[in-house]
């Protein structure tokens, strides 16, 4: 707004005040769409049979703060699924970049293990979760096993297309300085491949997210897809919305947490990614 | 030292180029050797496993099981009810519709906000609040909406493919190279023309990547989808493996599952190197 002030005494093009005109537009559509998508809210809580509308959503919001779920109050269903999702995603990151390293780094160890890792990945870790409650029930240990399954895929494979991927010039360098094979590993390849390896990291975390909620939502006593089964199977479509409202932003906000800690570890990766 | 010299000597071009190749050869038999071997013991230990006992056969079924079963469960509708070739069918129909569904509205949708600023700025808000919702959460709410049928898993699909189509669209129209545009700006091509034919085609390598996970999510998805609601598919039969406590059937499913997935993405490669054979030169 300062700019255009300043600029009255400067006579403006006609397309220079066309630009302006455009952008003080771009600047009131997004006003213009979210309240249009209010009012699709309000009128599908009117129409739509058992379609909640923004208040009872709200209503049951505050409700659930006082007046817990199975002992926990919403917050605390958040935390106890995050909880699943940080354990799982801590050992998933320690083992997958080791063998994501493992497998892109020696030619013979993707011979080795890369087919069956290959067949493993296909399976949707969705599709485990029958196979592991036959296995090991349905307790903590195996929501995290779950969770760890689902998160560990993304990171391997993106790890190991890094190691892959090391611009061969660098390691060539590395000879020419009579660097040793460890030397080249450690200061050449996996710094180089430190942005792939983010990549994963950040494909991990929603990953986990969406895999601790299937885990939750097939059987759990607490979670925030707990909650969501909970509304679905009592009828409760507010306690409905309200979860899949506190699922995304949770999910966003981790999303952003891994974006500011690859700023963080790695600030040359960051290129005006989305 | 005369030792080491003379042999060095004596090779002539061919048979240098001869001894590389030769090298290479050998690197490239042993990779192989090591892939079979590896393959193989997998699945020698996982059948000795079971045969002997160490993995009880009430928690895992041996290979040959699997493959016993799979044979029989081509005709063989126990205990979930439908024969094998009909579970695919069922789940391959649920999951092309919504993929295909997400295709056609989210590639189209990623490029118009990549490219049209208007657009962009209105679509945003509501794509980014819709987005970090992921799709299995939606499957209580579209029970409630559209039932159980084939509609509501469609839609459940067609949500976890939709995402990765728009954004992977959206970023790869933006990428379109800058030069590209100012020559055909010179060239005096309105906006659309640009779009339609430079910033369409320039994008197309990213969109495919966008459709390969899209493709990935839909199948994954597609599982859970069937799992909470449905009365056939190939989610529905493991989880009615699990209930009657069968884990040759839901490790059945389990492979048929994969080696779907596994089908339909060498297929989409295959289109891809198909179409985009140009950009490879």
């Amino acid at each position: 707004m300062e700019k255009i002030v300043i600029q009255q005494g400067i006579v403006l093009s006609e397309s220079e005040k066309k630009e302006i005109r455009q952008n003080r537009i771009y600047k009131i559509l997004p006003v213009v769409s979210i309240i249009l998508l209010s009012a699709l809210w309000l009128f599908a809580s009117k129409e739509v049979l058992g379609f909640p509308s923004p208040a009872e959503t709200w209503e049951r919001f505050t409700q659930l703060l006082e007046k817990p779920i199975k002992a926990l109050s919403l917050w605390g269903h958040i935390f106890v699924s995050l909880q699943r999702v940080f354990l799982a995603l801590v050992l998933s990151w320690i083992i997958g970049i080791s063998f994501g390293i493992l497998l892109g780094w020696s030619e013979k160890c993707n011979a080795l293990f890369g087919p069956v890792f290959t067949a493993f990945r296909a399976v949707p870790p969705l599709a485990l979760i029958p196979l592991i409650t036959i296995w090991f029930g349905t307790g903590e240990g195996p929501k995290v096993l779950l969770v760890f399954i689902g998160a560990l895929m993304p990171v391997v494979v993106n790890t190991q297309a890094g190691m892959r991927n090391v611009n061969k010039l660098y390691l060539d360098v590395g000879t020419i300085f009579n660097a040793t094979d460890r030397q080249k590993l450690f200061q050449i390849a996996i710094p180089s491949a430190l942005d792939a390896i983010f990549a994963g990291v950040r494909t991990s975390a929603s990953a986990a997210w969406m895999v601790v909620l299937a885990a939750e939502m097939l059987g759990a006593k607490a979670g925030v897809g707990f909650l969501i089964i909970r509304g679905m199977d009592s009828g409760d479509e507010a306690l409905v919305l309200l979860s899949m409202i506190c699922i995304g932003i949770v999910g966003a906000m981790l999303a952003v947490a891994t974006q500011i800690a690859e700023g963080v570890l790695c600030p040359w990766t960051r290129k005006g990614s989305n | 030292m005369e030792n080491i010299k003379e042999p060095r000597q004596r090779l002539s071009d061919e048979e240098r180029i001869a001894l590389v190749q030769n090298q290479k050869k050998m690197h490239q038999i042993t990779l192989a050797m090591l892939t079979i071997a590896g393959v193989l013991v997998f699945f020698l230990l996982w059948q000795m496993g079971v045969s002997t006992g160490l993995l009880s056969s009430k928690y895992v079924a041996s290979p040959l099981n699997i493959f016993n079963l799979f044979v029989v469960k081509l005709a063989d509708p126990n205990p979930d009810g439908a024969v094998l070739g009909v579970n695919v069918l069922a789940s391959l129909e649920v999951s092309l519709i919504g993929f295909f569904l997400a295709i056609i509205i989210g590639i189209p949708l990623g490029l118009f906000m990549g490219w049209y600023k208007g657009f962009d700025s209105f679509m945003r808000p509501i794509f980014e609040m819709v987005r970090p919702i992921p799709p299995v959460s939606w499957i209580p709410l579209t029970i409630v909406a559209l039932g159980i049928g084939l509609k509501a898993k469609a839609f459940i699909v067609f949500f976890s493919a939709f995402v990765p189509c728009v954004i992977n669209a959206y970023t790869g129209i933006k990428q379109t190279s800058p030069v590209l545009i100012n020559v055909a700006k010179t060239c005096g091509a309105s906006h659309f023309t640009i779009f339609w034919k430079i910033g369409i085609p320039s994008a197309m390598t990213m969109t495919f990547a966008g459709i390969r996970i899209a493709l990935g999510n839909a199948w994954a998805t597609l599982v859970a989808a069937e799992m909470l609601a449905a009365s056939a598919g190939l989610g529905y039969m493991i989880l009615m493996g699990r209930q009657f406590a069968r884990p040759d059937i839901v490790l059945l499913g389990i492979v048929v599952i994969g080696a779907i997935g596994t089908l339909l993405t060498s297929i989409l490669v295959m289109i891809e190197n198909r179409m985009l054979g140009w950009k490879k030169l």
